[in-house]
């Protein structure tokens, strides 16, 4: 019964990807929204049973080798079973929004990429669901290749094949340690059961274990695009908004942190772990919002923002709160789904045309909603109350302070420059002069419906999620108390922030120019992402390139054809010596030989026909004595 | 009175005869190698003869008188021939003659 | 006894004579030795008592035959006969021994064979008839097909030295005939 949940994705990927030519476009998001749909629905009362008594539903033994079965199966506890609502959810209001924002490429083969979500959807119930690591991993792989397949959708363009390949190469280098984490794992546990892990956890020695975490944790860098496998995840956003919203915000991405929360126990026993966790994820929330801060493409700002809040999910976990963390993933979903929902219909209200923020302005008039539904996701993402992401960021705020002053300070550092730099965004691409006017023919208008119901969902998800933060705790059996100082703090931060981007970039209290000019190599460092991205691709992949061309020269043109042709050349040189020695010398001067033989030897012969009759006497003669000579013999 | 030996009448012909043989290798003129021919026939007609008249038969001479015949016939022929090729060729010695020769 | 001594003094000469003409340069002295030669043949075939025979041997040998030779011998310019050897040295001595041998062999058929030789057993029967007559009454009864066989021989032989010898019509310049 609750196998349908994870079923219903499988089966509309199927139906699209198999039939979708014949079905057509339209009927193929209708099929795919279906599924996600159903999904939902039935996730709904599977959630209210888990919430009472975890359970787990076994789907089949895979391979069997003596002493240990791999098998597949369903866990449903709260945290699987609230992620799993809140991902079908997300999932179908995005796919409604994408039938708005695909229709202009309807007609194109577009049930391609409706195929590919539901595909996606799949591998992602796959991992919130699974009650072992095998059954995880293979939704970790599944994600990874839709990911691939979703970014690389316009594949003409060779930046967005470029992108989904650095994806898919970063995703896969994560892994690769993630593999080895379960390899690990086994090899400690003996089994891959979450339970069966979760129950002999204490038993182990903690050094091995804090390896294999560091080894699993590898996999989630990749996976949530930490440092240092960060710098696909702004490339990504060459794909379809609908999967930057989808994907690469709310729901792939958080699969690094799901898989930690997931299992978290073997995390706590393993202190040094955390600690490395704690340390990349602060590190990663940094870096980004500097970034964010620096950078003008509409989608990569809210690209590196999701970066940044996975980073702080990171450290949340790293400090031990998984419950902060699980939550702000929760409402981050919301907000920043919406966000890109929002940007995407900006997009699409200049068909596809706009990228930069400096090529919009003044949008307000034109399209009321989005501006609505951006702003409500901007103050959710600075966390100013009520909206879901003070809720969630106050509690992140609060267990930093906890676990050390200056950790506390950190986190409030980097929530200013998030209130900034989306608000930032947002004045620029509202507010001000219209310069689009001068950009695109098109006069901006507001988006359809099919858009439009989707944002405003989830613009009022973004407002209430996070009244359901008491309960939401006590599912997952973590009370955490309001601190109301640090909550005001907090506040005010955001305020600051927003207060600063307002002078900034609406007053223009601050000239941007003049501050930009000045201020040149402090963001072009932050605007480079501290030069790893140039690192990255001209240092590392070039350099491999080059490695391998070298090794290619050398080991398979030098070594292996030089073989092979000098073995090509000794065949022949032997060939031609054996011939040259049996045939000419033997056969050939036997035959000849002989030939010559006769030739002279009856020339030579030939010298008896003289034509002399007188030697022909002779020779008569000597018959004759010979005849004579053999009668004798015989007579006597 | 005393018969001649048969012995006698067939070592007179051998020797005849090998002479009559010698005489045609030996001899260069187409003319004498036809004479020593005639010689190896009476050489022959000797031994047939002498054979005879031991026996008592004279089948012998019957034979005898048959190859006197046909040599004399074979001699007209002979020299016929030589005169023909004399004419044709002028030359009279069988070193000029080999033209079968290879 | 005295055929005996007849026997070898002409078989001497027959031997003599026939040496002439195996050695002599000169070709008239040649025939003139063959002509010799044929004379004591006949001799020697009157000892043996084929008188038929030598009768014959000297008409048809002696006097036809050598006289046929000599015409030859007359009739065809002999100018450029004189400049080359008459005969063939080297293959005369290379032959030479081939001849002895050939005489040691028959001599070793003598000695071996001369034990099975008959002895004549109807002589009494001729000496009464006289030789011509026996030979005659054979020869026509026994051996006349031979007999005719050979004077058509003749009559071909007799043809065919006409045709040889005939002068062409016209003498071709290069040797083809």
């Amino acid at each position: 019964m609750e196998v349908l949940i994870i079923l219903f994705p499988l089966l509309a990927f199927l139906l699209v990807g198999l039939f979708g030519r014949r079905l057509g476009d339209l009927p193929s998001a209708i099929i795919a929204v279906l599924g996600s749909t159903l999904s939902f629905i039935f996730s709904i009362p599977a959630l209210l049973k888990a919430l009472n008594s975890p359970f787990s539903v076994k789907l089949y033994d895979f391979i069997s080798f003596g002493t240990y079965t791999l098998t597949l199966g369903l866990y449903f506890d709260p945290l699987s079973a609230i992620t799993t609502s809140l991902v079908c959810l997300v999932s179908t209001l995005i796919f409604i929004y994408s039938i708005g924002y695909m229709e202009s490429l309807f007609g194109q083969w577009t049930y391609k990429f409706y195929a590919y979500l539901s595909l996606f959807l799949f591998s992602m119930l796959l991992i919130v669901l699974s009650d072992n690591l095998l059954g995880m991993f293979f939704g970790w792989e599944g994600v990874g290749l839709a990911s691939y397949l979703l970014i690389g959708y316009f594949h003409q363009q060779k930046y967005a094949t470029n992108s989904a390949f650095e994806a898919f190469i970063m995703n896969r280098i994560g892994d690769w340690l993630y593999l080895f984490g379960i390899f690990s794992i086994f090899y400690l546990f003996g089994s891959l059961n979450l339970l069966e892990i979760f129950s002999k956890v204490k038993e182990i020695d903690p050094n091995l274990l804090g390896l294999a975490v560091l080894l699993l944790f590898g996999g989630a860098v990749g996976k949530s695009g930490q440092v240092p496998l960060h710098t696909w995840l702004p490339n990504a956003m060459a794909g379809p908004t609908p999967v930057s919203a989808l994907l690469h915000s709310s729901t792939m991405v958080a699969a690094g942190v799901y898989m930690v929360a997931r299992l978290y126990p073997v995390f706590e026993s393993a202190p040094q772990g955390l600690k490395v966790v704690a340390l990349i994820g602060g590190l990663t929330a940094l870096f980004a919002s500097l970034a964010a801060t620096s950078h003008t493409d509409i989608k990569k700002i809210i690209a590196f923002s999701t970066m940044s809040q996975l980073g702080l999910m990171f450290l949340a976990l790293g400090i031990g709160d998984k419950s902060s963390a699980m939550f702000h993933l929760t409402t981050h979903a919301f907000f920043k789904a919406l966000l890109f929902l929002s940007a995407g219909s900006i997009i699409h209200a200049f068909h596809h045309h706009a990228r930069d923020i400096y090529e919009v302005g003044g949008l307000k008039k034109h399209m009321p909603i989005t501006y609505a539904t951006f702003f409500v996701g901007a103050l959710a993402l600075a966390g100013v109350f009520p909206f879901a992401g003070f809720w969630s960021k106050d509690l992140i705020i609060a267990s930093s302070y906890e676990a050390g002053f200056g950790l506390g300070v950190f986190v409030s550092f980097v929530s200013f420059l998030t209130a900034y730099y989306i608000f930032r965004e947002g004045f620029v691409m509202f507010y001000g002069p219209e310069r689009h006017k001068g950009h695109f023919e098109e006069e901006p208008h507001e988006a359809p419906s099919v858009m439009v119901v989707p944002m405003v969902v989830l613009a009022i998800g973004s407002a209430v999620v996070g009244f359901f933060e008491g309960w939401y705790m006590s599912a997952l059996e973590d009370n955490k108390e309001m601190h109301l100082d640090i909550a005001i703090s907090s506040v005010a931060i955001a305020l600051l922030g927003i207060g600063l981007a307002y002078l900034v970039f609406v007053k223009r209290s601050l000239d941007p120019e003049k501050l930009y000019q000045s201020l040149k190599p402090v963001h072009t460092t932050f605007r480079e992402q501290f030069f790893t991205e140039r690192l990255y691709h001209k240092g590392l992949a070039k350099g491999y390139m080059e490695l391998s061309k070298g090794l290619f020269l050398a080991g398979d043109r030098f070594l292996i054809d030089g073989f092979i042709n000098l073995l090509n050349f000794l065949y022949f040189r032997v060939v031609k010596f054996l011939w040259v020695k049996l045939d000419i010398y033997t056969l050939d001067l036997f035959v000849n030989g002989v030939a010559k033989f006769s030739f002279r030897f009856g020339r030579k012969a030939s010298l008896i026909q003289t034509g002399l009759l007188n030697n022909y006497v002779a020779f008569l003669l000597f018959g004759l004595f010979v005849l004579l000579g053999i009668i004798i013999y015989f007579m006597g | 009175m005393k018969m001649v030996p048969l012995e006698a009448y067939l070592i007179l012909s051998l020797l005849l005869f090998g002479l009559g043989v010698f005489g045609m290798i030996v001899r260069r003129n187409l003319v004498a190698i036809l004479m020593s021919t005639e010689l190896a026939l009476n050489a022959v007609n000797i031994a047939f003869v002498g054979a005879d008249s031991h026996l008592g038969l004279v089948d012998g001479q019957i034979f005898a008188l048959f190859i006197i015949a046909l040599a004399a016939v074979e001699a007209a022929i002979g020299l016929g021939i030589i005169v023909a090729i004399f004419r044709l060729r002028k030359v009279e010695s069988s070193d000029e003659l080999t033209d079968m020769g290879g | 006894m005295m055929q005996w001594v007849a026997f070898l003094f002409f078989a001497s000469m027959t031997l003599v004579s026939a040496l002439g003409v195996v050695l002599l340069p000169n070709i008239i002295y040649v025939i003139l030795s063959l002509l010799s030669t044929l004379v004591m043949v006949a001799g020697i075939f009157f000892v043996a008592g084929a008188e038929l025979v030598g009768a014959l041997q000297l008409l048809i040998y002696a006097v036809a035959i050598a006289v046929f030779y000599i015409l030859v011998l007359t009739a065809v310019p002999w100018e450029k006969a004189l400049k080359k050897d008459s005969h063939y040295r080297v293959e005369g001595v290379l032959t030479f021994p081939i001849l002895l041998a050939l005489y040691l062999e028959i001599i070793l058929v003598f000695l071996i064979g001369i034990s099975v030789s008959p002895k004549g057993q109807i002589r009494e029967f001729i000496q009464n008839l006289g030789n011509t007559q026996v030979v005659g009454s054979i020869l026509f009864s026994k051996y006349f097909f031979a007999f005719e066989l050979v004077s058509m021989v003749l009559l071909v032989g007799m043809i065919g030295a006409v045709i040889i010898g005939r002068k062409e019509e016209k003498t071709y310049e290069d040797g083809s005939s």
